[in-house]
């Protein structure tokens, strides 16, 4: 793989309560100069993200209850109505985490059905489970929860997780090319983006982009 | 040696967080039975587990605090204010919510002003908290943001999500209450009854922690 094909399969962004409006025009400014896949920004910034992508071909994603989940799904809901009237192209939507660590998939179910139903095929949902909070079996049940109700993408966390490509082989194990699966939390290094790419991971979710394409050739 | 009476008063000043996102139904419930045996003055919790503190605190006197535009306060004004009349109609008492610190840290006051506004009319007749990241911000941003707080009728300018950073910042809150005529409430890791009276002695009306249970375990030691 050469720079530029890794390029085209990193997805980055900036996100986070210490983000500028200065942040978010320098850091746009420079990932024009690159084709990587899309761009995430907090919903505060989406309107001004919008504007400064257009005329590349990056995807603009808006960050749903980020990170923690812990928003109403009514909360989530009008969040995604934003993101669609700003004509985003994705959303990164945390599910709710405490329904799962309560074994309460019919909540977790019925929060999809609701988020798909008003995505309504017009932004692309991409869910992120949070795995490094979860164990072997919330993994699995939450991905076949997703495959029930017609989710296809996930990002495996959101911020503060650890991706490893032990999660990303379970899930390719267990759901086979089912699952867009975009590697993300804490990856850093060329060779850490490698691996998930080895593993099985289809995209590489990133806000580091530049050290993650530090030491590949070009 | 403390006497019990001014103890006693401390656990009333503070309000016991379970924001924790893998926190189970299970979880919200053992904290809402640590607030009543400790005689804690609010719990707070996310909008998606309002409805079951609310449920559980039920005639309790207790009340149920919505963490709004948890943890980033990156969220439009609109999003936030729909989020914390939603919260209240699911039963909250008290709406914490954070504010957009990366508009105040990008010099765009007139935002945070409109927001404080939006918020305080959404939450009519409620008590409302303005959460700042102290951390991430210089003091003359603080004090601007107490200032627009007072202006705007908040009722209490919060130190800290406890996300960022997470042990509360005794310069913090005598920074915060220099600023306006505003209560502070102390947020994050407190864990020790020392470390508790540090943050009132600086001039902090509330505390809000996740460790009540250590704060108060301390206080039974001392009552003893």
């Amino acid at each position: 793989m050469n720079r530029d094909e890794l390029t085209r399969l990193i997805k980055t962004g900036i996100l986070g309560t210490d983000v500028t409006e200065g942040d978010v025009r320098n850091d746009i400014a420079t990932a024009r100069g690159y084709p990587f896949s899309a761009y995430a920004v907090d919903l505060s910034y989406l309107e001004l993200a919008k504007e400064l992508l257009e005329g590349t071909h990056m995807l603009l994603t808006a960050a749903v209850s980020y990170p923690l989940g812990g928003m109403t799904l009514e909360t989530k809901l009008n969040q995604i109505r934003y993101a669609l009237r700003v004509r985003a192209e994705e959303i990164n939507a945390t599910l709710n985490l405490g329904a799962i660590k309560s074994g309460d998939y019919a909540a977790v179910r019925e929060e999809l059905r609701a988020m798909v139903d008003v995505a309504d095929g017009a932004i692309d949902v991409i869910v992120i489970p949070q795995f490094e909070i979860l164990t072997h079996s919330e993994k699995l049940q939450t991905c076949k929860t997703l495959l029930d109700e017609g989710v296809r993408a996930i990002k495996t966390d959101g911020h503060g997780g650890l991706c490893r490509p032990e999660d990303i082989l379970l899930v390719r194990r267990a759901f086979g090319r089912e699952f867009s699966i975009e590697a993300s939390g804490g990856i850093r290094t060329t060779r850490q983006a490698l691996d998930l790419l080895d593993a099985g991971a289809d995209f590489i979710h990133t806000s580091t982009a530049y050290a993650v394409l530090a030491d590949i050739e070009v | 040696m403390p006497d019990a009476g001014m103890t006693n008063r401390l656990s009333r000043r503070i309000e016991l967080a379970e924001l924790r996102p893998s926190a189970t139904y299970r979880d919200i419930h053992l904290a809402c039975l640590q607030a009543e045996r400790h005689g804690l003055c609010a719990a707070v919790v996310h909008p998606v587990h309002c409805e079951r503190a609310v449920t559980h605190l039920r005639g309790s006197n207790i009340p149920v605090v919505a963490a709004v535009g948890f943890p980033t306060g990156a969220f439009t004004i609109e999003g936030k204010a729909a989020e914390a009349r939603d919260a209240i109609a699911r039963g909250a008492s008290e709406i914490e919510y954070v504010v957009n610190v990366g508009a105040l840290r990008s010099g765009n006051r007139a935002l945070v002003a409109r927001e404080m506004d939006a918020m305080r009319d959404a939450t009519r007749g409620h008590v409302l908290k303005a959460t700042l990241e102290s951390s991430l911000l210089t003091d003359e941003e603080k004090s601007a943001a107490c200032r627009l707080a007072s202006d705007a009728g908040v009722d209490f300018v919060v130190t800290s999500t406890g996300f960022v950073e997470t042990r509360p910042a005794v310069e913090d809150v005598r920074v915060l209450k220099e600023a306006a005529g505003v209560c502070v409430l102390a947020a994050g890791d407190i864990r020790t009854l020392e470390v508790a009276r540090e943050l009132l002695n600086a001039g902090a009306s509330r505390l809000r922690t996740s460790n009540a249970i250590l704060v108060a375990g301390e206080r039974a030691e001392e009552d003893a």
